[in-house]
C-alpha cells in the first residue's frame, strides 16, 4: 500500500463492526491477524475514497466558532450553537460540536508530488 | 483659501526654497489658527482610552471647532483631546499596531500548535504558528526562535496586553518563556477629510514626496519626510497613515498633511 490512510473511519459503526468481526475470526483461528490488518488497511482506504466520489450529500453548517487548530494537516473545529441544514431542509442543531477535517486520498497524494 | 488653516507647532519636512517657490510654507501660527493649539503646555500624560468619538462628529472640515471641545469643559484636556482641536475636530484612528516580543527561548511549533487553541501549524507554507485570541483581538506569529510578532492591536496598552497574553500562554505549555524587547513597530490610523481632494494637482506640486500612478493604485502615496510616516490619500478625502513608530507621529502627519490637502481641494 502506497499512501497511509486516516484510521478514524474505524471508530464509525461500521468500522466497529468490522473490527469486531476480524477479531471474532482471528480468535477463532480462521485468519491471521496479519491479514486482519490488511483488511482494515484497505477499509480506511476504501472508505475515503467513496467518501470522496460516491458521496454526494451535503449540508450546510452554521454557529460560533469557539476554537480551531491545524497542525499536520489536520483541522480541528469546536463549534458552538451548531445548526446543520441537511438537503431536505432539516435542521439538527447542537450546543456544541467538535469537526476534525482531514484531506483526502487524492489530496494526500496530490501533497506527496 | 476660505478655509482656516490650523497653527501647527510641527515643521513639515520640505527644503525651505521649495516651499517659498511654491506659497507652501506655514511658518509659525496663521493668523486663522485656532486657539485651542495654544493649550500645549499641557502634562504628557498617557490617556488610558483613545478620545470620544463624538470628536469626529462634531465638525466637518470647513466648520468652526463645535462648543464641545472648547477648553471650558470641566475635564481637562489631555493630550489627545488636543490633537482633535488641532485640525478641525479630525483626529485619526488606530486601526492597527504591529509589536515584537523576544521570548528569550527556543519553542517547538508542534507543541504548541498541539496543544494551544486557535493556533494553526503549517511548516510547508510559513515556518510559524499562526495564533489569536479574542481580547484585545489580535494575530500573533511566533517562531521558533522565540521571537514573535502580534498585530491587530488598536492601542499601545492593548498591543502590550496582547503580547503579554501570547507568552502566557506559551509559557503554560512548559516553555521557559519571557517577555523582552516589546518594541512597536509600526502603527496605522486612518481618517476622513470630508471633502473630496485633486490628487494630481498635490502630486504635481509635491512631487518630490508623492507617487501617483492611478493604473497602478487608486490613492496618492505621499512619503512625509518628518515625520517619517507615508500616508495614502484618496480623492475621497480618506486617509491612511502608515509607518509611524509612536502615536505621536500619525498626528503630527495627519495636521502637517491637512493644511495642504485644504489647498487641493476640489472646487
Amino acid at each position: 500500500m502506497a499512501t497511509a490512510y486516516y484510521e478514524f473511519y474505524r471508530g464509525s459503526s461500521i468500522g466497529m463492526a468490522l473490527t469486531d468481526s476480524l477479531d471474532e475470526l482471528i480468535t477463532s483461528g480462521a485468519i491471521t491477524p496479519q491479514l486482519a490488518m490488511k483488511v482494515l488497511q484497505q477499509f480506511d482506504k476504501s472508505l475515503a475514497d467513496t467518501m470522496v466520489k460516491q458521496v454526494k450529500a451535503k449540508t450546510t453548517l452554521k454557529g460560533h466558532l469557539k476554537t480551531y487548530r491545524l497542525c499536520d494537516d489536520v483541522w480541528t473545529f469546536i463549534v458552538k450553537q451548531a445548526s446543520f441544514k441537511m438537503e431536505q431542509n432539516e435542521v439538527i442543531t447542537t450546543p456544541r460540536i467538535k469537526i476534525i477535517a482531514c484531506k483526502n486520498g487524492d489530496a494526500i497524494e496530490a501533497g506527496k508530488k | 483659501m476660505s478655509f482656516a488653516l490650523p497653527a501647527r507647532q510641527v515643521t513639515f519636512g520640505r527644503p525651505s526654497a521649495y516651499q517659498q517657490q511654491h506659497g507652501l510654507a506655514l511658518p509659525g501660527p496663521s493668523p486663522l489658527g485656532n486657539p485651542y493649539t495654544q493649550l500645549q503646555p499641557q502634562p504628557i500624560a498617557k490617556p488610558p482610552s483613545p478620545p470620544p468619538q463624538q470628536a469626529n462628529a462634531i465638525a466637518g472640515p470647513s466648520t468652526p471647532p463645535a462648543p464641545a471641545a472648547v477648553p471650558s469643559t470641566p475635564v481637562p484636556l489631555t493630550l489627545e483631546q488636543q490633537h482633535i482641536t488641532a485640525v478641525e475636530g479630525i483626529v485619526p484612528t488606530l486601526q492597527n499596531i504591529v509589536a515584537t516580543v523576544n521570548l528569550d527561548c527556543r519553542l517547538d511549533l508542534k507543541t504548541i500548535a498541539l496543544h494551544a487553541r486557535n493556533a494553526e501549524y503549517n511548516p510547508k507554507r510559513f515556518a510559524a504558528v499562526i495564533m489569536r485570541i479574542r481580547d484585545p483581538k489580535t494575530t500573533a506569529l511566533i517562531f521558533a526562535s522565540g521571537k514573535m510578532v502580534v498585530t491587530g492591536a488598536k492601542s499601545e496598552d492593548d498591543s502590550r496586553l496582547a503580547s503579554r497574553k501570547y507568552a502566557r500562554i506559551v509559557q503554560k505549555l512548559g516553555f521557559e518563556a519571557k517577555f523582552s524587547e516589546f518594541k512597536i513597530q509600526n502603527i496605522v490610523g486612518s481618517c476622513d477629510v470630508k471633502f473630496p481632494i485633486r490628487l494630481e494637482g498635490l502630486a504635481y506640486s509635491h512631487g518630490q514626496f508623492s507617487s501617483y500612478e492611478p493604473e497602478l493604485f487608486p490613492g496618492l502615496i505621499y512619503r512625509m519626510i518628518k515625520p517619517k510616516v507615508v500616508l495614502l490619500i484618496f480623492v475621497s478625502g480618506k486617509i491612511v497613515l502608515t509607518g509611524a513608530k509612536v502615536r505621536e507621529e500619525i498626528y503630527t502627519a495627519f495636521n502637517t498633511i491637512y493644511t495642504v490637502l485644504c489647498e487641493f481641494r476640489k472646487p
